[in-house]
């Protein structure tokens, strides 16, 4: 589904990643690990389309197409979802408004008609309600003033109702209590199947507790320095980051 | 840059050929003072970025033409009466329909027309003086004490140029007797290929304890002038709720003067001004605390594309003794070309103690972060701006005290900038 091949990119001159390769196939799910700054984020971002990046060389295929030639609206259309390490507050737009607006852009690039008004709302409690969401919030800004778990909760909402072929979590666990990344979790582990891929981009072990992973990332200095299962998480929570680093070094 | 001059001479001629009505008095003193002091501009720093100039040639086309008054075309008028649920009165070129007013009834209002009025006018400034001069009718509704208006007063004023340079005079006084509320719509539209120059003038007196809810509309043709004073004066215990719109006109230039002369008087007032190329919008507020307590909060945006130029001047004085004084005033500007021009200036003047006051402006472009979010949501990048360029809008909205025009406060608004964004390609 979705194919990086050696990777480089920077921002603002500095080169963050350094010749990355991932192969991630439908129904997977994969956590890409690694240390602060050695491009977890980036990588997130970089697929997701931000301008911000400089991509200087290397591919990304999503089902065949380059997807560096789209824009950050057509990647999500083609179905590829990002989550927010840091969701943003829109003070002013209505959370359902952008749910709806999001849904139907992507069903309008699939040529279905815009969905009717009574079927989103019940679909969004329904969602809400497995993501144990206060349906409040729905009609508020937003994020606008959510508390961190509710922003992380908001952004597992889109993507239930989204339904992407790719999921992207930048540090969907950082800063959830456990009530919060149990409910999370959840959300995302209803989202498993055949025709979906999910890579979670975290610092701790802690989410694969209860999102598990099929393959096992670590990053380290813009590079994929080892694959592995779930234990290689486990490997690396005993051992920390710094092996993997004198690993990919020595 | 020297102060625009009125041709005095044509001047003269029009006022003295105006009718010997009730206003006739009124018209020689106001005539006889602006022949004093003039029109306002040149080195004035109050109205150091505002030129007068082209409204004041426009006008001196106008007087020297024989100051002719066409009637304006009701068309646009139909629209905005259906859509807003208000009792209507229209001034048509500074003229009232008169059938309107003698027959509309409300409990607890009158409406007059001023020309059949025995009061003087209160002087209004030195545009307010030319208003005077040249007025040949106005009108002054009076709520009645402990009355509560169900439907809000819509003052509807429509001005049309058609083929030759017109000039207009608009002019309200409202009096809201004590511990009464009442809702106004005052709304500004013009049409007409022809050069057009409107000066209106409203006095608001609120009674104590009583409320108004004013919300005011400036949706001119943007090749059209305008220049509007607004007093109002908050008794005892009184709240002022106002906001102001401006979507159209070339120049334009509001005056809000605020009076807070007894405690317990409250004003909230906001603006926004959403303009485009060849538009230049001052808005300068005004609001004196002469006593204690008594609070003003005011709020204004500016969303401005093309080559925009928005002005935004609010003064607060906070007069000797005028102890436990709350005034507060913000000013956002969003920014959306290159070219616009904002010039914002707070302005504080504290001779009292105990007092709250706070200031603070902002200039600012589109969050990009925002617009990346939403574009991975999968909405376009006009798309995305315009939400949450309207989102930006929706704040002052949500503050016309009058909730019947927020739909079509926001649909205009929509509107607006769809078409601003069209022409800017922003």
């Amino acid at each position: 589904m979705l194919e990086v091949k050696d990777l480089k990119a920077s921002i603002g001159g500095t080169e963050i990643l350094r010749g990355l390769s991932l192969r991630v196939d439908a129904g997977e799910v994969h956590a890409i690990m690694g240390p602060n700054g050695s491009g977890k984020s980036t990588l997130a971002q970089v697929i997701a389309g931000h301008s911000d990046y400089d991509v200087t060389d290397g591919t990304v295929a999503f089902r065949g197409k380059n997807l560096l030639e789209l824009e950050p609206e057509e990647r999500a259309r083609e179905g590829i979802f990002l989550g927010f390490q840091y969701p943003v507050e829109i003070p002013g737009v209505n959370n359902a408004y952008l749910l709806k607006a999001a849904v139907n852009a992507k069903r309008k690039h699939q040529g279905l008609d815009e969905i009717d008004a009574f079927e989103f709302l019940k679909l969004a409690r329904e969602k809400m309600a497995l993501l144990d969401m206060d349906p409040k919030l729905l009609n508020r800004g937003v994020n606008e003033g959510f508390s961190g778990g509710e922003k992380k909760r908001n952004e597992i909402l889109q993507m239930a109702m989204l339904e992407p072929s790719l999921a992207i979590l930048d540090e969907t666990d950082s800063g959830l209590d456990i009530d919060a990344l149990r409910a999370v979790a959840e959300g995302v582990n209803a989202l498993r199947a055949p025709n979906r891929a999910i890579v979670l981009v975290t610092h701790y072990q802690r989410l694969l507790d209860y999102i598990e992973p099929d393959h096992v990332h670590v990053l380290s200095e813009g590079r994929i320095a080892r694959s592995g299962d779930k234990s290689l998480a486990l490997e690396l929570e005993e051992k920390g980051y710094d092996w993997v680093r004198k690993a990919a070094n020595g | 840059m020297k102060s625009p001059t009125l041709s005095i001479d044509a001047l003269n001629k029009v006022v003295a050929a105006l009718p010997e009505d009730n206003l006739a008095t009124s018209r020689r003193a106001a005539l006889d003072q602006f022949r004093q002091d003039g029109m306002p501009g040149g080195r004035e720093e109050n109205w150091k970025y505002t030129d007068l100039s082209e409204a004041v040639a426009i006008a001196n086309r106008w007087l020297e033409a024989g100051a002719e008054i066409p009637r304006a075309g009701v068309a646009a008028v139909d629209d905005i009466v259906r859509a807003i649920d208000a009792d209507w009165i229209v001034i048509d070129n500074g003229q009232i329909d008169t059938q309107a007013v003698d027959g509309t009834a409300i409990a607890g209002v009158e409406i007059k027309h001023l020309s059949s009025s025995a009061e003087q006018l209160t002087p209004s400034g030195r545009l307010g003086d030319l208003n005077a001069a040249l007025l040949r009718d106005g009108l002054r509704i009076s709520i009645a004490a402990s009355t509560e208006l169900a439907r809000p007063i819509g003052i509807l004023i429509v001005d049309h140029a058609d083929s030759a340079a017109t000039v207009s005079q608009i002019r309200v006084d409202i009096d809201v007797a004590a511990n009464s509320s009442a809702g106004f719509i005052e709304y500004h539209v013009s049409n007409g290929d022809a050069e057009l120059y409107a000066n209106s003038v409203v006095n608001v007196t609120l009674g104590d304890g009583s409320r108004a809810d004013y919300v005011r509309i400036q949706d001119r043709d943007r090749a059209h002038e305008q220049t509007g004073y607004q007093s109002v004066t908050v008794g005892r215990d009184a709240e002022l709720r106002h906001c102001a719109f401006d979507f159209g006109g070339r120049m334009v230039r509001n005056d809000l003067v605020i009076d807070l002369a007894n405690p317990g008087g409250n004003a909230e007032f906001a603006g926004l001004y959403l303009i485009g190329d060849g538009q230049h919008i001052d808005n300068h507020t005004r609001t004196d605390h002469r006593t204690g307590p008594t609070e003003s909060h005011q709020e204004y945006r500016g969303i401005l594309t093309g080559k925009a130029r928005g002005v935004w001047n609010g003064k607060a004085i906070v007069h000797k003794g005028a102890d436990g004084t709350d005034a507060e005033q913000a000013n956002h500007n969003l920014v959306l070309s290159r070219n616009a021009e904002i010039d914002a200036k707070p302005e504080l003047e504290i001779y009292a103690d105990d007092v709250k006051c706070s200031h603070g402006t902002t200039i600012g472009q589109l969050d990009e972060t925002a617009l990346f979010y939403l574009r991975t949501r999968g909405l376009s990048q006009h798309d995305a701006k315009q939400v949450l360029t309207r989102a930006f809008a929706q704040a002052i909205v949500g503050k016309a005290p009058i909730s019947s025009l927020h739909d079509f406060l926001a649909d205009r608004i929509a509107g607006r900038l769809d078409q601003l964004m069209q022409e800017t390609d922003a």
